[in-house]
């Protein structure tokens, strides 16, 4: 996702400062950042010079402090509650009083993670839809303690990267996980159920329901590890049974059937 | 089997209608029932503007239409579906309804033929046990608008052939159609992914998730489905769905299919969606479906 992120923002004009915690994440992000550049010009969204542009205004660090000069702070890590609350509390000491610091947390609670900081008013909850550069959606979450201004100045630089802004309340997985990670798990219970085939459920989501993408060819795309750690963090919060992780889930997972990433997920990949 | 390339549909509504047409289409020679002259006018009508709006949109030829039509022939008399090879069954989403009616088809057309119902929300197994040899009896789940959905349920009653089930699949192959199989449980396979989806927006909604609006948009533009599950229960009807999702409830009593209370009350002021002018969006003259 932070790839994704860095290139929608550096797309729409601003410099840009990706932090990694390692060398070896930053080098890998940066080849990242260019290669899904270099696709978009092969397929003719973009001409090659906006892409050198983009590339020369984004630079990679390890240092947390070269973010001091940063307007805006866009946090994409793993999604764990307290570290991004950490990671904000260690922002508040480089980062000027003004600036705006974002979470793109899909699961997690804005107020919890804008808890870290000592100036919880500025966090504002902007989750990207998936992927970021080709799809024009972010919800935009206010927590409770979020102000009026950091929530305009928020709308206002997002509407600037061209994206529709969503408004949604503070609540688990916000509009779009909420709904799609309990449907994806109804699909596999189907599945458990025998009331279809990978195939054939796929089928009936894609020409019945006319949604893009079968849901298990979706799944395969996520990688099923992903899918477990997103609706455990919702049914966590939730306790409702439709995000309960269906058991198959456990058991593809066990036999390293992550999806497309592993070669096979629940379709097979040369 | 007695597959004889004749067709009885039984009834002419807008499923009906979309049923004979794509069995006509794809050259079957079809008998509709209905119960008055009055009713088999109106399904008439329905075939003729679906088929015009082929034409005018090139989809379909002029003399494909003429043809199409000419091989639909409507009929009040039971008795002039003798000589079907498959019967598929069209009528209200009512169980005494379909459980007077199919038991007579059975008699007419004998126990050599297909029999299929295209009901959405009833038991396939306790209209099969209607009818003698229930092994040949199935479901045929059409979409709304038939001509255009491509997917069509094949559902296994418990009763049901395997034989039968190749049948109603190839059946469907022939008239350009993709068949899915699946068991005879609430939903089958679409609704039951969908009623959750959609009740669970209901409830959102009433739980200030975020305006519906935002909320289409979103599943729009973030999930990429056709159409915000709002704007989807104001297309499909709020009453429709209210009588969908609560059948299922009342055959599982799943939480997730139980009718969310705002749906019963939308249902209950008369803001059933588009077709009322007004649901979770305005429909309004002038005012294109804004929330």
């Amino acid at each position: 996702m932070g790839s994704g992120i860095a290139i929608t923002v550096a797309r729409a004009g601003h410099e840009v400062v990706v932090r990694d915690i390692s060398q070896e994440r930053v080098d890998e992000g940066l080849a990242q950042v260019k290669q899904l550049l270099d696709r978009s010009v092969e397929r003719g969204r973009l001409d090659a010079e906006r892409r050198d542009e983009a590339l020369a205004s984004t630079s990679g660090t390890t240092e947390i402090e070269a973010l001091a000069g940063c307007d805006v702070v866009i946090e994409a890590i793993f999604e764990d509650e307290a570290l991004k609350a950490e990671t904000f509390g260690q922002l508040d000491e480089i980062c000027g009083p003004e600036a705006l610091f974002h979470t793109n947390t899909s699961t997690l609670s804005v107020t919890g993670i804008a808890a870290g900081s000592t100036h919880p008013e500025r966090v504002v909850g902007t989750h990207y839809a998936n992927p970021a550069p080709l799809v024009d959606l972010v919800e935009v979450t206010r927590g409770r303690l979020t102000s009026d201004e950091a929530l305009r100045r928020s709308v206002a630089f997002v509407e600037g990267l061209g994206k529709r802004v969503v408004f949604t309340k503070d609540s688990p997985g916000f509009i779009l996980n909420y709904f799609l990670v309990p449907f994806e798990n109804d699909c596999i219970r189907a599945l458990e159920a025998g009331m279809g085939t990978v195939e054939s459920i796929d089928k009936a989501v894609t020409l019945g329901l006319g949604y893009p993408m079968g849901t298990f060819r979706l799944l395969d795309i996520v990688g099923l590890d992903i899918h477990k750690a997103v609706a455990v963090s919702l049914y966590q919060q939730l306790r409702d049974p439709r995000l309960a992780l269906p058991p198959l889930v456990d058991r593809m997972i066990s036999a390293n059937h992550l999806g497309r990433k592993t070669g096979k997920g629940f379709y097979e990949y040369e | 089997m007695s597959d004889n390339g004749n067709v009885a549909v039984l009834g002419f509504g807008t499923m009906g209608a979309g049923i004979a047409q794509v069995c006509a289409l794809a050259g079957r020679e079809v008998v509709v029932l209905e119960e008055s002259e009055e009713r088999l006018e109106d399904g008439r009508q329905r075939l003729e503007a679906f088929l015009g709006e082929g034409v005018r949109r090139e989809k379909v030829m002029e003399e494909e239409r003429d043809e199409t039509l000419a091989r639909v022939r409507g009929t009040t008399e039971v008795g002039d579906l003798a000589g079907s090879g498959v019967v598929i069954e069209a009528v209200v989403e009512d169980l005494e309804t379909k459980r007077a009616l199919l038991p007579v088809v059975a008699d007419v057309v004998g126990e050599g033929a297909i029999m299929a119902t295209n009901t959405s929300a009833l038991s396939v197994t306790e209209l099969a046990a209607t009818v003698p040899r229930p092994e040949r009896f199935g479901g045929l789940h059409f979409f709304n608008p038939a001509p255009l959905m491509k997917l069509v349920e094949v559902v296994a009653a418990v009763q049901t052939s395997e034989e039968t089930l190749d049948f109603l699949e190839s059946f469907a192959k022939e008239i350009g159609k993709e068949p899915v199989r699946t068991k005879d449980r609430p939903g089958f396979l679409v609704n039951r992914l969908l009623m959750p989806y959609l009740n669970q927006v209901v409830q959102a909604y009433d739980d200030g998730l975020a305006t519906a609006e935002d909320m289409d948009v979103a599943l729009e533009g973030g999930l990429g489905y056709p159409m915000g599950g709002l704007k989807l229960l104001d297309l499909i009807g709020l009453d429709v769905h209210l009588y969908a999702t609560s059948a299922a409830y009342e055959q599982t009593h799943d939480p997730h299919l139980a009718p969310p209370p705002l749906l019963s009350r939308m249902v209950d002021a008369g803001y059933l969606g588009r077709k009322s002018g007004r649901g979770f969006h305005d429909y309004s003259d002038g005012n294109g479906g804004r929330s």
